[in-house]
């Protein structure tokens, strides 16, 4: 057997989950188990400790889909990369949570690995932390007590934020003003790992940056807000000339990697292909 | 003891939870066409299709599967007669050690299911988790090219599929 023995269990609601949850010793939750299901084999292979129980929250139907409402978009926490891609609802700027979710794993992977799998297990090479923060959006919690509670992902993902519960859903607010770009550099064509992602959010006032959000993830880090690079962009004009300038203001320990000449060089590169897209796509 | 529904036959097993659906398909139930290799989701010698979609099923709990409707490589022939996309696979000439043709064909199988007539790129998206060591990418992307063609005349489809 992959793996060493456990008491599986896979509650159809909710509140069994949260039940189980409160009431079982030694267990993790499975999500879509891409990453747990390995980290367990590994686990075994190393003749280490693995839990007693497996929680699935696979036949949770409350945790699964995405939905607009008003200004929100909700996208809960079982809902598949793949389902995320092919999603009509996540349209204008809110499309480049497709493209940073088609650029996850593979085909196969991706039609089991959740939104709520990936951002929980806080690897720091992940494509949707920098996404998520840059699009400000808060992750909501719901507590073994009943308890709700709602995070930023900033918070989650910066400040290490410790959570009891089960992560239901991600929220993001729906701007129509909003214009985002996205840019990503993997290891090679054929190996794909990505070497840094970067996620930047602005609105564009009278030909001007403002509320500019740059969020860069380096892959050993985990993604962290340049706001350096965001307070010289807002109130400065969309320009050529501005662009250029903009990669000489930034926050440099945050680009601080084990091959940082290289990857600043990227980094560099990656900002001005953003930038430059955000003015392409400028409303 | 579960139940799980593997080409359309109901078959009961009796785990303990922690066992792999690769392990089940293979181990428990003698169904040795999908393949064992990586055992850790790299190379997709193992999907199957569940719902219509390729998965990895070394990743996947088999007790998770309950309820799900699963599809092997044996379930694709209609006895002796072999699947458009298995012969599309052999007149093309995409089989070298074959390996990776099983994992291959199923991913294939849910590309073509939804659309018969995926373009160079829609064919590497959806395949680029089946690795082939022999390197025979362009006779395989020849052959779901031209088994796409004999479904659209077929009018195959996944639910003709469920009807048989």
């Amino acid at each position: 057997m992959l793996l060493k023995p456990f008491t599986f269990h896979a509650p159809k609601t909710l509140q069994s989950a949260l039940e189980l949850y409160a009431a079982l010793r030694d267990v993790r939750l499975q999500a879509g188990g891409t990453f747990l299901l390995n980290s367990l084999k590994l686990l075994k292979k190393k003749a280490a400790k693995t839990p007693q129980n497996i929680l699935s929250l696979e036949h949770i139907k409350e945790l699964k889909g995405i939905s607009v409402e008003q200004n929100t978009v909700t996208i809960r926490s079982m809902t598949t990369m793949d389902e995320m891609h092919g999603s009509s609802l996540l349209t204008d700027y809110l499309s480049i949570l497709k493209v940073s979710v088609k650029n996850i794993a593979t085909q196969p992977v991706r039609n089991m690995a959740t939104i709520g799998g990936n951002l929980t297990c806080r690897y720091t090479w992940t494509e949707m932390p920098a996404v998520m923060i840059a699009l400000g959006a808060k992750m909501h919690f719901r507590g073994t007590d009943g308890s709700k509670e709602g995070i930023t992902a900033e918070e989650f993902f910066h400040k290490e934020a410790k959570t009891g519960g089960i992560f239901t859903h991600v929220t993001i607010p729906r701007d129509r003003d909003v214009c985002a770009a996205y840019f990503r550099a993997k290891k090679s064509p054929f190996v794909d790992i990505p070497l840094l992602s970067l996620c930047v959010t602005t609105r564009f006032q009278h030909n001007k940056f403002s509320g500019t959000i740059v969020v860069v993830n380096n892959a050993v880090t985990f993604a962290r807000r340049d706001r350096v690079l965001e307070d010289f962009l807002n109130q400065k004009g969309a320009s050529k000339e501005v662009i250029e300038e903009a990669v000489s203001h930034l926050d440099d320990p945050i680009y601080d990697t084990r091959s940082s000449d290289y990857k600043k060089h990227m980094f560099r590169v990656g900002i001005k292909h953003a930038l430059y897209d955000l003015i392409k796509t400028q409303k | 003891m579960i139940a799980l529904n593997i080409n359309q036959k109901l078959y009961e097993v009796d785990l303990k939870g922690h066992e792999t659906l690769l392990e089940v398909l293979r181990h428990y139930l003698g169904l040795t066409g999908t393949k064992t290799a990586c055992e850790e989701a790299e190379c997709g010698a193992c999907a199957v299709i569940i719902d219509g979609k390729a998965v990895l099923s070394c990743i996947i709990l088999a007790s998770n599967c309950e309820g799900k409707k699963i599809t092997t490589i044996e379930g694709l022939a209609d006895g002796d007669e072999l699947h458009p996309i298995q012969k599309s696979f052999l007149d093309a000439g995409a089989v070298q050690c074959g390996f990776c043709i099983p994992g291959m064909i199923m991913s294939s199988k849910a590309l073509l299911d939804k659309n018969s007539e995926p373009s160079r790129e829609e064919m590497e998206y959806a395949l680029d988790g089946n690795i082939c060591r022999c390197g025979g990418y362009l006779k395989i992307f020849e052959a779901v090219r031209q088994a796409g063609k004999v479904l659209k005349v077929q009018g195959r489809s996944s639910k003709h599929e469920d009807a048989r």
